[in-house]
């Protein structure tokens, strides 16, 4: 039984069913054996059950007529033939099929089978889909042959999709964790963490024993009473990040309802490009923190200026990349839109807002990446309170642990808010994800 | 023919917009630092920044001091440092990683965990760790570069469409000769790409560098532009801040068109497009 179930999980199309489904049309299943040359069966014969390949191997030759482009497949261990078993309104075989030398098979009445998913139709159109796919990339079959596999569901379409949203991903996870991956990642994390903690603490070269050690940077972060004042227990700690997020928050969202439309405009309007560009582009060679000093004389208190830097590096980051989306924009579709007798206004928006789109959430992923670098900056050299600053005056006050603390942390968080800005982008241009998922990246 | 070219550039229209938007620009900013004795009120903001008059006076004036150059040497000279160290380091790895895949596994999420952190975090920590300051700072100049570097050689040779492996190998290449005909041309440009961009980062980091660790060497003149324009600010001659931050403005403007020039010498195949 359980020598069944493993095969049918190697099979295509029932990679995705759970286990105790996978026992129950283990239970439809036959075994029988063939001998060199047996034919199977023959084209046009009538088509009842669906096989498995155990061990052994199979010739598999199409009918002319089937618009194959590949009309023979040799069958082997885990590949699945005889579909035209569930296939609707096609019940007799379209190929031929012989055993090349001393063959296993499984065979399942595909009556049976489709009856049994009737008990679980999301699992069911699943599976159906899946011998869709594999009747039309494998045997290359048209589309119509493989459009003939029954559906279950209509009224529970919605349902289906999202089994099939959690199968995929159970699925992928799983797939990952046979892969190397996994293994070697964590192997590459330990390599990373031994060099620093044989370096620091054990082997104590010079130079590096001055560094914090791993140990005494992981006892501090998870002490409840850490020796620096600083660690995942104290309010502190949790107040420095707040205030990091929140100045990086407010500037990223200036930066973002200003530098969009600005962008959109530089790309849209040449006469606007060709007057407000130049200016644009002698402010934007300046290092965001070369404008430190002169923040802090143009702002008053300690929390604008940090803001202003961040905001700036935002802002040019997020309307060259706009400017640059617009201009990428085939300018085929504003004509197109134009003799539709799209106005300049439904113009800019129906086309060159979504157009440019991709850029602009490409120049959000990098402008919230900056945004982190130059609030650092600005932090480090001016400001209190917000990680920057913790690692500064970790440094000046010799609490060397809390420094890695800070940076640790620094890294967290602008992992996550990046991922959120990218979520967010593929959120709202599925349409794009959705092309760059069938071009197969 | 050449010239004419030049005059059409020269007196185009658009030549003419920018220099009226950058004249606007420079008036109003006049206008704006002069605000309090010729209007009677503080503009906001720009009340505070010195004039370009002013500043344009300051500049002509440091034009003759050794100090200010030797401040443009020492941040050049950082930033070539910290900016080829990455490229020798980087490149190799970003190609190694793209070709192997056992040390892409290995090494990428590690390499990915760190990248997040930005590189001015690593300033305090680079400081404990190297003995000079001209080390340190040379240092976090290195990782401002190094990760995008090695971002886009990894995503240039990532991209190479297996059919040209395929085909190089059937052909009988050896792994040599698809590694130099196939990986090499087809990651050039964005190793170029990447070059330009990190240059960018290093003069970024340097000045921030150079402020936070107090510009190595100690005393005004060792100190580079960024501690040039730290000092000024601390010394209150606020007309230097801004030479400063313009003379850094055509450093790394001028770093990074070379590069690009260099790359489009490099890569002579993308320019016929």
């Amino acid at each position: 039984m359980d020598q069944l179930v493993t095969l049918l999980k190697r099979a295509m199309p029932f990679q995705m069913v759970p286990d105790d489904t996978l026992k129950a049309i283990a239970g439809l299943a036959k075994y029988e054996s063939h001998a060199q040359g047996d034919v199977i069966y023959h084209i046009g014969d009538y088509a009842d059950d669906i096989y498995i390949v155990s061990s052994g191997s199979v010739q598999h030759t199409l009918g002319i007529g089937t618009q194959a482009t590949h009309l023979d497949k040799t069958m082997r261990s885990g590949d699945v033939f005889g579909w035209a078993a569930v296939l609707e309104n096609q019940r007799s075989r379209l190929a031929k099929t012989v055993c090349l030398e001393r063959t296993e098979l499984i065979r399942i009445n595909g009556e049976d089978l489709i009856n049994l998913f009737k008990a679980s139709p999301a699992l069911g159109d699943v599976v159906m889909s899946r011998f869709a796919t594999m009747i039309n990339k494998e045997f290359t079959l048209p589309e119509a042959v493989a459009a003939q596999v029954p559906h279950f569901t209509q009224a529970q379409a919605t349902m289906a999709t999202m089994a099939t949203g959690l199968t995929l991903t159970m699925f992928r996870v799983s797939q990952w964790l046979k892969s190397p991956k996994p293994y070697l990642m964590l192997i590459g994390f330990s390599i990373l963490l031994g060099i620093w903690y044989f370096t620091v603490e054990v082997w104590k070269l010079p130079r590096f024993e001055d560094m914090p050690g791993l140990t005494v940077v992981v006892k501090e972060l998870f002490s409840k009473d850490p020796t620096y004042g600083l660690s995942l227990y104290t309010p502190e700690y949790y107040q420095h990040v707040w205030v990091s997020l929140r100045r990086i928050g407010i500037a990223f969202f200036l930066a973002t309802i200003l530098g969009v439309p600005l962008g959109l405009f530089l790309g849209w309007s040449k006469t606007f490009r060709e007057y407000v560009f130049p200016v644009f582009e002698t402010l934007r060679p300046i290092p965001i923190l070369a404008w430190v000093p002169l923040a802090i004389l143009m702002f008053s208190g300690s929390e604008t200026p940090v803001i202003y830097l961040t905001f700036l590096a935002s802002f040019f980051a997020t309307a060259l990349n706009t400017m640059l989306g617009v201009e990428t924009i085939d300018e085929s579709y504003s004509r197109a839109a134009s003799c539709l007798g799209a106005s300049k206004w439904q113009t800019f928006r129906e086309v060159i807002v979504p157009g440019a789109m991709p850029f602009i959430f490409t120049g959000l992923q990098i402008s919230i990446g900056v945004a982190w670098f130059s609030l650092v900056a600005g932090e480090m050299v001016s400001g209190q309170f917000g990680l920057g600053y913790v690692i500064n005056t970790s440094y000046t006050m010799v609490r060397y642990p809390t420094i890695v603390i800070g940076m640790v942390t620094l890294g967290a968080v602008g992992y996550t808010t990046s991922a959120m800005v990218r979520m967010a982008g593929d959120y709202m241009m599925q349409w794009r994800v959705r092309e760059l998922a069938l071009g197969g990246r | 023919m050449k010239i004419t070219g030049l005059r059409k550039t020269l007196f185009s229209r658009a030549t003419l917009r920018a220099v009226i938007a950058l004249s606007v620009f420079l008036v109003l900013w006049e206008i704006g630092s002069q605000s309090k004795q010729w209007l009677g009120f503080t503009v906001p903001w720009i009340g505070q920044v010195p004039a370009p008059t002013a500043v344009l006076k300051a500049w002509v004036e440091l034009l003759s001091d050794p100090g200010y150059w030797q401040s443009w040497y020492m941040s050049t000279l950082r930033v070539l440092a910290g900016f080829f160290a990455a490229m020798l380091i980087g490149i190799p790895l970003g190609l190694f990683m793209a070709v192997n895949r056992t040390f892409n596994g290995l090494a990428f999420p590690s390499f990915e965990i760190l990248r997040p952190i930005p590189p001015l975090a690593w300033v305090p920590a680079s400081i404990i760790f190297w003995p000079t300051q001209e080390l340190s700072i040379a240092f976090v100049t290195f990782l401002g570069a190094f990760f995008t570097v090695v971002i886009n050689v990894l995503g240039g040779a990532k991209s190479i469409d297996v059919r040209f492996f395929q085909s190089a190998q059937s052909m009988g290449s050896s792994q040599w000769d698809v590694f130099r005909r196939v990986v090499l041309p087809a990651t050039l440009p964005s190793i170029v790409v990447g070059s330009a961009v990190g240059m960018g980062i290093t003069w970024e980091v340097v000045v921030a560098a150079e402020m936070i660790s107090g510009g190595g060497g100690g005393g005004g003149s060792g100190g580079g532009l960024g501690f040039f324009i730290w000092n000024s600010y601390v010394g209150g001659s606020y007309e230097q801040i801004v030479v400063g931050m313009i003379s850094i403005g055509i450093a790394g403007f001028a770093c990074s068109e070379l590069l690009r020039t260099l790359g489009g010498y490099f890569t002579p195949w993308l320019k016929k497009r």
